[in-house]
Order: structure tokens, then C-alpha cells, then sequence
């Protein structure tokens, strides 16, 4: 049966499913509510509903607000990946550079990065939608520099057999390729650039969700901050449900999963495009802190940094604090982070063993997934406390759901004609799932550790701005709050630098086993 | 008195092709093809022949030696959307119909479109009833006939078919067999035709280059004096047993060198 002919059939029945989940979800959460009432922890949806109809233009206009930063940021930030994903195919030598330096700004501390655009930007909302941009831009690049080139190489011969070039080539094959993927991405973008305008609102906006957020925590209003967290997460599932939709619309083929980047560049070219990331980095940065004649208080130069980390009477003291608040993030930011993914993708090769519970999860984690975890940070740091629990729990819930959705994907993503193979010898789930689904969910697993990095250090420093007063967070909000532009843009840059580092070693394993094991991904 | 040979269309002197690692595919190799003929490579798997086709077709560049199409290079050709490709792999674009597919034959070659063409080569491949079908939904052997009315479409100078009804059930390619030669004759098209098969090489092409081993290098260069049309019954004939044997007998012979 084609493709076409059972697409319309199975979209009804994930409707359901989710349906069912969603309603499994409330009731749970509404009877722990009741179990915990009292304890100034838990609004039950009855108590957030009720919470909603009494504050109707309060949050009507907070989220009208956040939702116009969001959108905006959106647009913007998804036009500049275009544009760069168009460059590095008109000019491929540039890939590298474009991705790499995407990839620095992409692992800026966004909770820094606020603070430090609404000095440079002044007030308005304007931070908050370049905060917006910047959460998306780079989730978008990636699938769109992957999707320009995700057609069989048989196709470029066949444009190239009657001579057209590389506009034809475009215009024929490589626009409509990308769209599955420019879909893929624009889906993940939509949530994360509502979170992007609501981190930039929790630091130091007027208006908005975020601003509002904040105003529960500090005043414990526990069904306010519910109220406001659930009507972020359903905007956001919303965003993603639409996107979605609008996706199935246009495409017939299904969303792609793997967003792997391609790479041949072999080891001294890497070295080399590294070395000219950085040096284009510090030229962007100080270039444009001059182009624009900020005053050198806020707005630090690469040498300002440096000077602080390395030269000034104090970088000794200045590293030592540094260095004593990443050893304290990176005490909660790893378990949280090996736990998220070993747990992601155990549960997901659990369901795969139980269909039926599969059926009923993997909606629901798809809409789960599709949350800004780090929105709802005040709530579980409201849950489970201002401790390690907390913050470990909230980085590996961060990592958890795309990397449950990603491995699910991928444990059902078998080459159909070697599952025939297992159906001929009427292998048993456990063998399929070791010898066939395990070595194919593989690359999806190491895409989501991929892009788990950055998210993961998002969520551990947004908690520890809101919440800890520990780690390399607390020290940002602490360095911003102080006017301590020297600490809050080494902070920024050591983070950003460690985890775009963080980010390379796992493509380079994922690389590895990419290319012992689907080696079409890595083809240029 | 005989008639002239007709004058060679495709020229290729001292070609040769060596991958990266030093895998020499094809060893100088000099070969003239006539116009409006049809030639067919013939060679055991792996030996060159689509190598061969695609350093023709200007896909690849030669190690080696030239190729003139025309007087004029493979690239130029190209350009000119003289050239047209069938390849083993059907390559048809998942998102256009098979109507889609067909017509985009004449796009890439920047001819203004021509339904009642489009049409017909339909009709003659055997896809008629399924225009707006997306390949999704088409069979192997199906797919691979809407690449040869896609490769016909632009109605090409030069047309190279790689192994052309590799996916096509027995009862369809001797229906192409009989059916698309005249339309390429018609033209005066110029076919190259790499394929496994030895009696679909004799009944197809007026020339036979019995390919060796890699590097690939011609063992025997067999002309094919049966006349056009060729009928379903003339591979009951003697003459076109006698030229398959020899064929045959020349891979044989390549394969041992």
C-alpha cells in the first residue's frame, strides 16, 4: 500500500492516544494535588483553571507579550539560519566556519546573554526577541544544511546530465528536499523561541510570561505560577502540534529524524576551521562592540576578557571563583545529564519491548518533549527543593524527553528489508531489539546527546540564576546584579567555549559511529 | 557497393579512468560510435561499463584521454541538453507524480513542455492510468520505465541507458524491446546501452563492445547486421543465435583474460 494511501488513516489514531495520555496526565496531576494540599508545592488543573478564569486579562496580556517576543524572535532567527544555510551552499568551503561559529553562539548561557543584551539594548523587547532568535536559529541551520543535501547523489547526476547547474539543482531538488527537514526544524524552534522570550523576560524584563513567572516564585503563589507554567507548556505544545500539522499538510513523506551534521572534513582542516572559528569569533566580537561604540563598562572586549582571566592582579582569584562555580554546576549538570539519556533511552528500548505501553507514552512524550522544560524550572524547583534533587532532576528531565522521543524513533526506524530478515527466522523482540534496533536507534541516540548539551547546561544554569545560588549560574546572576561585567562576560565565554567543546566531542563520537553504521549520513 | 559508414558521433582516445586509492577501472581505451547507432557495453559486473557511460555523459572527468561528442566536449553537450540519461538507479523525485517526473525530462533540458509527448512516452513505457501516481507507490520495474520516458522526453542527440530494464519483468522488457528502439531510430538518437543481458544486447543495438575484466578494455567489437524493425521472432532466428554465441563466447574470453 503506498504511502500516500495509509498517511490519513494512522493520523487519527495518534490523535487518540495523546487524547488518552493527556487525560491519564491530569488526572494524575489533579490527584496529586489532593494528596499534597496544603504543602504549598502543587496547583491541580482544577485549582490553575479556576486560577485562569479569575485572572483572565493578567495573563491575557503577559502572554500576548511573551508570545509577540516569541514569534518575532522566531521569524528572525529562523530567516538568519536560511540565509546561512544558503551561504554555506553557495559557498560549501564555508560550512565549517558558519556551523562552527552558530555553534559558539548557539552555546551562549542564554541567562547571561539576557542581562548582557539589555545593557547593550536598552529597555523594551527587544532582548527578549534576540534571545527568542538566538534559541532557534541554530536547531533550524542544522536540519537545513543536512536537508540541502539530502538527496541521492543519482539525483545531482541527473540535473547534471542535461547540463544545468547549481540553481537548477536548488530550484529542483535540493528546495524541496530541505522542506521535511526545514519543517523538523522549525517544529523544535517553535517552542524553544517562546523559551527563549521567556528566559530573556525572567532576566529583567517589564512584561510577560517570564516576568510573571518570577513575580509567583518570590511570592510563593503556587496556583499563579502553575497557571502561568501550564499556559506556557500548552502554547508551546500548541507551536509544536501546528508546526506539525502544517507539516503533514504540505509534506507526504514522513518528518525526518536524524539531524546529523555532514562532515568530511578530516583532521587538520578541522583543526584549521577551529582555529579560524575562534579567531572570526574575537574579530566579530570586538569588531562589533566598536562598531558600535559601546561603552567599555558593559560592553567588554575579547582583550577586557582575557585580561580579566589571565592578566589583571586578581585573574587569579577571578579563575579560582570561576573554577570553584563550574566544579559545582558540573556536579549536578552530569549525573543529570548521563541519567536523562541512559533513562531516555532505556525506557524508550522498554516501551519498544511493550508496544501497547508505547502507544499510550510516546504521544504524550512528544508533546511533552515539545515544553520548555526550563519555563517550568520554578515548579520543580517548588517540587523537589532547592538542592542537588532539584537540579539534577530538572537537567535530566531537559535531556530526558528528546532523547526518549529521538530513540523511539529511531528503535522503529529499522530498514524494512532487513526486518524481513528477522520475520523469516521468527526472531524474538529481545534479538531484534539487540541485533537490529538497538545498532539503528544508535545515531538517533547520539544527535539527541548532541543537542542535549547545550540544553542541559541551559536548564542547570537557568536553575541556579532562579533557584540555587550555586554554581556558575548563581555566579552570572550574582556578576549581573553587581554590575561585574568583567566575571558575567568570562562567565559567558568559558561556558560557551566549554560547551560547544562538550557539544564537538559527542559529534565526533557520533561521527564515529555514524559512519560505521549509516555511513550515507555522513556523506557531503 | 557498400554503403560509407555513418560518421562517429562519439570519440573517445586513449580514455582512461583511475578512482582515488588507485583502482585503475578502465585502461586506454579507444572507441568511436557512429551516429544514430545504437552500441551496447556489454562486460561482466564491476568491469567499467557504467563508468564508461558516465565519463560520456561528462558525470565524470577521465584520468586520461578525451571524449569529443559532436566535435564538442561532454560538458558542452550537457549543456546543450544533448545528452540524456537513463540510469540503473530509476532516480525519480519522490514528490512529483509520475506525469511530474516525466515532464521533468523537458525542464531540465529547457524545452517548453509538451503534454501530448509526455503523454505518449507514458502510453509507451505501459504507465498509462497512473499520471498522478507518486512513485512512492509504483513498482520497482515501474519506476525504472517512467526513468526511460523521463530520458526520452527531451528527445536527445545522445541517449546513455544503464542497464535500462534491470528492474522490468521479462513480458514489459521485450515490449520495450520492440516498442522503444523506432522511437529512438526515428530521431536519429545516438544510443549508448549498458546491460548484462546478451540477447537484449543483440536484438537492441546495431554494435556490440564486449567489455573485459577491470580495467575494463575491449575484447571484441561485434557488428549486428540485423535489420530494423526488429520483430519478437527474430530471436528465434539463426543469425541472432549465432550473434548471441558469439557474444558469449567473447565475455567468456574477457573474463579469462
Amino acid at each position: 500500500m503506498s504511502l500516500a494511501m495509509t498517511l490519513p488513516g494512522r493520523a487519527a489514531t495518534p490523535a487518540l492516544r495523546a487524547l488518552g495520555g493527556a487525560v491519564i496526565l491530569l488526572l494524575a496531576w489533579e490527584l496529586a494535588a489532593q494528596r499534597l494540599g496544603g504543602a504549598y508545592l502543587l496547583a491541580g488543573p482544577v485549582e490553575v483553571a479556576r486560577w485562569l478564569t479569575e485572572n483572565p486579562g493578567l495573563t491575557g496580556r503577559a502572554l500576548a507579550v511573551t508570545l509577540w517576543n516569541g514569534a518575532a524572535g522566531f521569524v528572525l532567527g529562523n530567516l538568519v539560519a536560511m540565509l546561512l544555510a544558503g551561504a554555506a551552499l553557495i559557498w560549501p568551503r564555508s560550512q565549517p566556519v558558519i556551523t562552527g561559529l552558530s555553534l559558539l553562539v548557539f552555546c551562549l548561557p542564554l541567562v547571561a546573554t539576557g542581562p548582557i543584551l539589555r545593557v547593550l539594548m536598552g529597555p523594551g523587547n527587544a532582548p527578549q526577541i534576540a534571545l527568542a532568535a538566538l534559541a532557534v536559529f541554530y536547531t533550524t541551520l542544522i536540519p537545513l544544511l543536512v536537508g540541502l543535501r539530502a538527496a541521492p547523489a543519482v539525483w545531482f547526476d541527473l540535473v547534471r546530465s542535461y547540463g544545468r547547474g547549481r540553481m537548477a539543482e536548488l530550484r529542483h531538488i535540493r528546495a524541496r528536499a530541505a522542506l521535511p527537514y526545514l519543517f523538523a526544524g522549525l517544529q523544535i524552534a517553535a517552542p524553544a523561541a517562546f523559551l527563549g522570550a521567556m528566559v530573556g523576560e525572567f532576566t529583567g524584563a517589564e512584561r510577560g510570561l517570564g516576568v510573571l513567572t518570577i513575580r509567583f516564585l518570590r511570592a510563593l503563589d503556587v496556583p499563579g505560577l502553575w497557571a502561568v507554567c501550564s499556559v506556557a507548556a500548552t502554547v508551546s505544545i500548541l507551536a509544536y502540534a501546528g508546526i506539525g500539522a502544517l507539516a503533514r499538510a504540505v509534506l507526504r513523506e514522513p518528518p525526518p529524524l536524524i539531524l546529523s551534521m555532514p562532515s568530511t572534513e578530516r583532521a587538520p582542516h578541522a583543526l584549521v576551521s577551529t582555529a579560524l572559528v575562534a579567531a572570526l569569533a574575537l574579530l566579530i566580537w570586538w569588531a562589533g562592540m566598536e562598531a558600535m561604540s559601546l561603552n567599555p563598562f558593559f560592553a567588554k572586549r575579547p582583550g577586557d576578557v582575557l585580561d580579566a582571566l589571565l592578566i589583571a592582579p586578581d585573574a587569579a582569584e577571578t579563575r579560582a571563583r570561576l573554577g570553584a562555580a563550574l566544579s559545582e554546576t558540573a556536579i549536578f549538570l552530569l549525573p543529570g545529564y548521563v541519567a536523562g539519556l541512559v533513562i531516555g533511552a532505556a525506557l524508550a528500548m522498554a516501551v519498544t519491548l511493550l508496544p501497547a505501553a508505547g502507544a499510550l507514552v510516546l504521544p504524550l512524550a512528544v508533546a511533552l518533549r515539545s515544553v520548555p522544560i526550563v519555563a517550568t524550572a520554578p515548579l520543580i524547583v517548588l517540587l523537589l527543593g532547592r538542592g542537588a534533587l532539584g537540579t539534577i532532576t530538572l537537567v535530566g528531565v531537559m535531556v530526558f524527553f528528546p532523547t526518549f522521543v529521538a530513540c523511539l524513533h529511531g528503535l522503529r526506524q529499522t530498514p524494512g528489508q532487513i526486518r524481513d530478515v528477522f520475520d523469516c527466522f521468527a526472531a524474538s523482540r529481545l534479538r531484534r531489539l539487540v541485533d537490529l534496533q538497538i545498532p539503528a536507534m544508535l545515531p538517533a541516540f547520539f544527535a539527541a546527546a548532541r543537542m542535549a548539551v547545550p540544553a542541559a547546561v541551559l536548564a542547570v544554569t537557568v536553575v541556579e540564576w532562579l533557584a540555587t545560588g550555586r554554581g556558575i549560574g548563581s555566579l552570572m546572576a550574582l556578576s549581573a546584579s553587581l554590575s561585574d561585567y568583567d566575571m558575567l562576560w568570562s562567565c559567558v565565554l568559558v561556558v560557551a567555549v566549554l560547551s560547544a567543546l562538550g557539544f564537538a566531542a559527542i559529534a565526533g563520537i557520533e561521527r564515529r559511529m555514524l559512519s560505521r553504521l549509516a555511513p550515507e549520513q555522513v556523506r557531503q | 557497393m557498400p554503403a560509407d559508414p555513418p560518421p562517429p558521433d562519439i570519440l573517445c582516445r586513449g580514455l582512461a579512468k583511475v578512482f582515488p586509492g588507485g583502482v585503475e577501472v578502465l585502461s586506454p581505451l579507444d572507441v568511436a560510435l557512429a551516429a544514430g547507432q545504437t552500441t551496447a557495453l556489454v562486460g561482466p559486473s564491476g568491469c567499467g561499463k557504467s563508468t564508461l557511460l558516465r565519463l560520456i555523459a561528462g558525470l565524470e572527468d577521465p584520468s586520461a584521454g578525451s571524449i569529443l561528442i559532436g566535435g564538442e566536449t561532454p560538458d558542452h553537450m550537457r549543456r546543450q541538453a544533448a545528452i540524456s540519461v537513463a540510469f540503473q538507479d530509476p532516480s525519480l523525485l519522490p514528490w512529483r507524480s509520475l506525469r511530474g517526473n516525466i515532464a521533468l525530462g523537458r525542464k531540465l533540458a529547457r524545452l517548453p513542455a509538451d503534454q501530448a509527448l509526455v503523454d505518449r512516452l507514458i502510453r509507451l513505457v505501459g504507465l498509462a492510468g497512473f499520471e498522478a501516481t507518486r512513485p512512492a507507490a509504483l513498482s520497482g520495474g515501474m519506476r525504472q520505465r517512467a526513468a526511460i520516458a523521463r530520458a526520452l522526453a527531451s528527445a536527445p542527440r545522445l541517449l546513455l541507458l544503464d542497464e535500462p530494464f534491470g528492474a522490468v519483468d521479462e513480458l514489459t522488457r521485450r515490449q520495450l524491446a520492440l516498442d522503444l528502439p523506432p522511437l529512438w531510430q526515428e530521431r536519429g538518437t545516438t544510443t549508448l546501452l549498458v546491460t548484462h543481458s546478451v540477447s537484449e544486447a543483440v536484438f537492441l543495438a546495431d554494435r556490440i563492445l564486449v567489455l573485459s575484466l577491470r580495467p575494463a578494455r575491449i575484447v571484441a567489437d561485434i557488428a549486428v547486421p540485423l535489420p530494423h524493425p526488429r520483430l519478437s521472432d527474430l530471436a528465434d532466428s539463426a543469425g541472432f543465435h549465432a550473434l548471441a554465441s558469439q557474444v558469449s563466447t567473447a565475455l567468456a574470453r574477457g573474463v579469462a583474460a
